[in-house]
């Protein structure tokens, strides 16, 4: 049982080096390619730093993610482990942060392929990650490399499982298979006001929020990149007169829903202890 | 659907999404900013220009040694009459007068009719659906020129060009692009998107005169057709991201090295059907990704009568 384990766990570093291989070259990709006007803005913690910051912040992740690949392949010393585990951790706790902060921004795990909003799913994906990383520091010192070099099937079996797991995990496959059938990137794509309304409507945060409206038909709805708007006109807690909108993902099966209530003046307006009985529609 | 005001829909947009709330403007940092100003000639010297802007307030500029004016022609400065619209590209906090146009106009559509009235031609434009159908005089002294850069002459195909407006007639004097060679209705498709996310896009910018005379913002033309209530919209060589009225695109002008906030305030339905390029430094990627209302266009450091600078834009 235990050499099962151990086996296991073991299965999982050439796993976490593929990811962080992926990650870092996504990254310099992304950041390469990107040196202009509205670039960056809608990717990863990247926009939790000013403008000019960008880049090098994508930049730095990415060489932090290239030292931690060399140490795992090259040594079996626990300090690279410990080091992958605590870089994945903190991670977690970085996305939960650009979540809770920025809403509409993707996790930028992969560069710009991961721009849809960070949802629960790219969080369990980091969380699994800190939990492989913390399994292989029980685990034989060996290196990456002699592991890959002299992998057995229960091995390739193991770090499959691994895979399979974090690409269920992963939203990024959603929109790459979306971009191979439709040839366009989610802001391209025409998208029917209706289908995005049937989402809204289908969403847990239109009915946490629909006594608040006074008006089933939306006032005024607007599209900008993959996201549709719609607002009603509502009433506050305190039966202030208030518009509710609603943004609505385009892109993957369970979109995010984001809500918002703003008074006459353009200023937010606190739905109260309402929010915090939501359960968030982002799955995606 | 009700459309209610483009502010309004940043303001509940960056609610929604927990954006920060940035007003549209210049980029900061690029040194001395060109500043527009617009309004009627009331008097002008060598030396000072006495304008009556639209709000009506007087102001009056100094003109640099250096500034020229067009009206058709470039002609000094203290030879524009009075009486004339002039947008003015100032310096020094809009106080130096770098560059004057004087009745300028844009005349940017598909040609619907052609008639002839002695010498001079009579075209009828079609200029999209807001702003309707538009009738122009090509004179004679213009024509050989306008006719070189726009081979098809010809009911169905496009038409730009950069003119005066004199007693009420837009008058066309310079050609203003390369007429595309495909009828108006058969844009060519945009390249495939394999690329993945676009967070910038390049390509021509041009400007409108469909715009209030001292408004700042853009037109833009891939819009869903529901939203802008414009059966033209959504039509562009260039593949672009949807966005919406009261969106704001941040324009570069790569030549002038300026970058500037812009709200959309228009549905560029026209410009999306024209795909060509820009040569005002360098030759831009096909397709005129943004169009720009003449104040944005001067303060973004480009010039009217050469009508075009190569941009770059993004989202936000």
């Amino acid at each position: 049982m235990t050499w099962t384990l151990t086996m296991i766990a073991v299965a999982q570093l050439p796993v976490l080096c593929v990811l962080l291989a992926a990650g870092a070259l996504a990254k310099v990709w992304t950041a390469r390619g990107d040196a202009e006007p509205g670039a960056l803005g809608r990717l990863g913690p990247a926009v939790l730093v000013p403008d000019r910051l960008r880049a090098p912040a994508m930049l730095v992740c990415a060489a932090g993610e290239t030292a931690l690949l060399t140490g795992l392949l090259a040594s079996g010393h626990p300090a690279f482990r410990w080091a992958a585990a605590g870089f994945f951790a903190m991670s977690t706790y970085v996305l939960w942060e650009l979540r809770r902060q920025r809403p509409d921004v993707g996790c930028g795990c992969f560069g710009e392929v991961s721009a849809a909003p960070v949802g629960l799913r790219s969080l369990g994906r980091t969380t699994v990650l800190t939990a492989m990383a913390t399994g292989t520091v029980w685990a034989p010192p060996v290196s990456g490399w002699s592991l890959l070099t002299a992998m057995t099937w229960p091995d390739a079996l193991a770090a499959a499982g691994g895979l399979v797991v974090l690409a269920a995990l992963s939203p990024e496959i959603e929109e790459a298979a979306a971009r191979i059938r439709h040839r366009a990137p989610c802001e391209q794509r025409p998208m029917p006001p209706e289908q995005a309304l049937h989402r809204l409507r289908a969403s847990t945060v239109w009915r946490a929020h629909e006594r608040l409206l006074a008006s089933g038909e939306p006032v005024d709805s607007w599209r900008e990149l993959c996201w549709r708007f719609f607002v009603y006109p509502g009433r506050s807690r305190t039966d202030e007169p208030v518009d509710v909108v609603f943004a609505v993902y385009l892109s993957g099966r369970h979109p995010a829903v984001r809500v918002a209530l703003v008074d006459a003046t353009g200023q937010p307006v606190d739905a109260g202890t309402l929010t915090e009985s939501i359960p968030v529609s982002a799955r995606g | 659907m009700p459309y209610r005001s483009v502010d309004r829909r940043r303001i509940l947009a960056a609610a929604a999404l927990g954006r920060s709330l940035d007003e549209p403007g210049p980029a900061p940092d690029e040194g001395d900013a060109f500043q527009a100003v617009t309004g009627e000639l009331l008097d002008v010297s060598p030396h000072l220009i006495l304008i009556e802007t639209p709000e009506g307030r007087h102001e009056r500029l100094v003109i640099a040694p250096w500034a020229t004016a067009w009206r058709g022609e470039n002609v000094a400065p203290a030879d524009l009459p009075r009486g004339a619209n002039v947008i003015i590209r100032a310096l020094r906090s809009g106080r130096v007068v770098d560059r004057i146009w004087a009745d300028i106009t844009r005349i940017t559509g598909v040609i619907r009719s052609i008639g002839a009235e002695s010498r001079d031609q009579t075209v009828e434009l079609y200029c999209g659906p807001h702003r309707g159908h538009r009738t122009i005089v090509v004179p004679y002294g213009a024509s050989g020129r306008l006719r070189v850069r726009h081979p098809k002459f010809e009911p169905g195909y496009l038409f730009d060009a950069i003119g005066v407006r004199e007693d009420g007639v837009a008058k066309a004097r310079l050609p203003a692009t390369s007429q595309p060679p495909y009828r108006w209705t058969a844009v060519p498709k945009p390249p495939p998107g394999y690329g993945g996310t676009q967070s910038r896009i390049s390509g021509t910018a041009t400007w409108s005169d469909a715009f209030d005379y001292a408004e700042r913002g853009a037109a833009y033309p891939m819009l869903e057709r529901s939203d802008a209530d414009c059966q033209d919209t959504g039509v562009s060589c260039t593949g672009l991201p949807y966005l919406a009225l009261g969106s704001t695109l941040t324009v570069r002008n790569v030549c002038a090295g300026r970058t500037s906030a812009l709200p959309l305030a228009a549905c560029g339905c026209m410009a999306g059907r024209f795909c060509d390029r820009c040569l005002e430094c360098g030759t831009s990627p096909r397709g005129r990704i943004v169009e720009l209302s003449a104040t944005s266009f001067v303060e973004l450091g480009g010039d009217l009568t050469k009508g075009c600078f190569n941009a770059r834009i993004g989202p936000g």
